[in-house]
């Protein structure tokens, strides 16, 4: 099912481009590396700046994401993931590696950035990660009650753990993870299913 | 497993997916994250599921907002790895890791594929035996100038040891990435030379790190022979001054790439 249609061309031409840029530079070449950077930095920074909430802790993120790709480009497996979708998770893995072991905030974005928690509607960005898994995703978590599923979304978008989850939801620690859990159990298995098929 | 009538706080099982699960969510902190860590690194299946969710989470990253970097970022980025680039000297011993690595790529990457697939681009020394044979040092010899890359795995425990040595700049890469240091021992890898004589020592394995040596002409030498590769369990520091050294805990042998 299409939860969102949008236009593809100038997206596949991108990723195409992308995928290419990353093959360039795990064969050594460093000028790929800058194409990465310019193709991606606004989304790869949207993420890390969303879970860090500081401009300078972002770019700093941000920074080390593309050094490391550099370093290791032989970790991304064309044959496992898009690159887009590859580098999204890993700068967002930077980013909450950076919030769990610096001093930086955890939980509060200020005010002015504390944009609403993104809705289902993706930007009209150049790089999209696959329309078709992403569906998926969007379909499995919608199975779910929406209790789990908030919690869910808010725990990816915001980079919250279970104790600010519960807190914020004023639930005991022990409940949060239950819920969270069997949500996640269930996504497994709605994601197992639609591999299956 | 996730019966009705279970109690909230032990609602779900939680297995290897589970954790995996929860960490690519980001929802860990504190000892599970590191645990979660040292499993990825140790434990192939886990690694796996863990890529497995962020690839179906991925999607998900399409919702945040782009935003705009300052433009001193890829300037910062740019400076970062000129700075990694050549290098002399031992003041740059940690760039030259980094220029041997972006060289060594495409060899590690072979040696990636290889470990999965178990396949045998690569002589793998599962056996304590360290004696090479004629053969192997003939065939080092006739090859000469292409690195020697050899695999330590440790046990059981899907750890590893990737040894690469550049003959041309007579330098050692060891990598240690997936050990963990356990706060009571250190491990020291030694270079056995073929037919047996007195293993040199390479020094202690700094565990989760990249590093580079110069290797002695000798040691060198020896290696180019069909030298294989000894790792033992010591006390801090290493092997002390006039003791044995500790137990064997992995073997391995160079092989050309």
């Amino acid at each position: 099912m299409a939860a969102h249609p949008r236009p593809r061309p100038t997206n596949d031409e991108a990723r195409e481009a992308l995928r290419d840029a990353m093959a360039r530079l795990a064969a050594g070449d460093q000028a790929a590396l800058e194409e990465i950077y310019r193709a991606t930095r606004v989304k790869l920074f949207g993420i890390t700046l969303r879970i860090l909430g500081d401009r300078k802790e972002a770019e700093d993120a941000l920074q080390d994401v593309y050094v490391n790709l550099w370093q290791r480009a032989d970790r991304y497996d064309p044959a496992r993931a898009s690159p887009i979708a590859w580098l999204a998770a890993f700068a967002r893995n930077r980013a909450i590696d950076r919030l769990r072991t610096g001093k930086v905030r955890g939980g509060a974005v200020p005010v002015e950035e504390a944009a609403p928690l993104p809705d289902e509607s993706p930007l009209a960005d150049a790089l999209l990660i696959d329309a078709e898994q992403s569906a998926q995703i969007h379909k499995c978590l919608a199975e779910l009650d929406p209790r789990t599923q908030e919690h869910i979304r808010a725990a990816f978008f915001e980079g919250y753990t279970y104790a600010q989850l519960a807190e914020r939801a004023g639930v005991p620690l022990g409940t949060m993870k239950s819920w969270v859990r069997r949500g996640l159990q269930r996504l497994r298995a709605c994601f197992e299913k639609s591999e299956a098929a | 497993m996730s019966g009705p009538e279970t109690t909230p706080d032990n609602g779900v099982t939680r297995d290897d997916p589970m954790l995996a699960a929860e960490w690519a969510l980001g929802l860990l902190e504190g000892e599970e994250l590191l645990a979660a860590r040292g499993k990825y690194a140790t434990d192939r299946d886990f690694a796996w599921r863990k890529e497995w969710w962020d690839g179906w989470f991925a999607p998900l990253s399409d919702g945040f907002p782009g935003a705009e970097p300052g433009a001193h970022v890829w300037e910062a980025i740019a400076a970062r790895i000129a700075a990694q680039q050549p290098a002399e000297g031992p003041a740059a011993s940690a760039a030259n890791v980094v220029a041997l690595e972006a060289r060594l790529r495409r060899w590690q990457w072979v040696a990636g594929l290889s470990s999965i697939a178990a396949a045998v681009a690569l002589v793998w020394g599962f056996v304590l035996a360290p004696a090479r044979s004629g053969t192997d040092a003939q065939q080092a010899r006739t090859i000469a100038a292409a690195p020697l890359v050899a695999t330590v795995p440790i046990g059981e425990s899907g750890l590893r040891l990737d040894v690469t040595y550049i003959p041309e700049s007579e330098r050692m890469v060891i990598a240690a990435i997936g050990l963990t240091p356990d706060g009571v021992h250190d491990h020291e890898l030694w270079l056995v030379p073929a037919g047996g004589g007195i293993p040199q020592s390479l020094g202690v394995v700094a565990p989760g790190e990249v590093h580079s040596m110069p290797l002695p002409h000798p040691l060198a030498e020896a290696l180019e022979k069909g030298a294989g590769l000894v790792l033992t369990r010591e006390p801090l520091g290493g092997k002390p001054e006039g003791q044995d050294a500790g137990p064997v805990v992995a073997t391995g042998a160079f092989s050309r790439v």
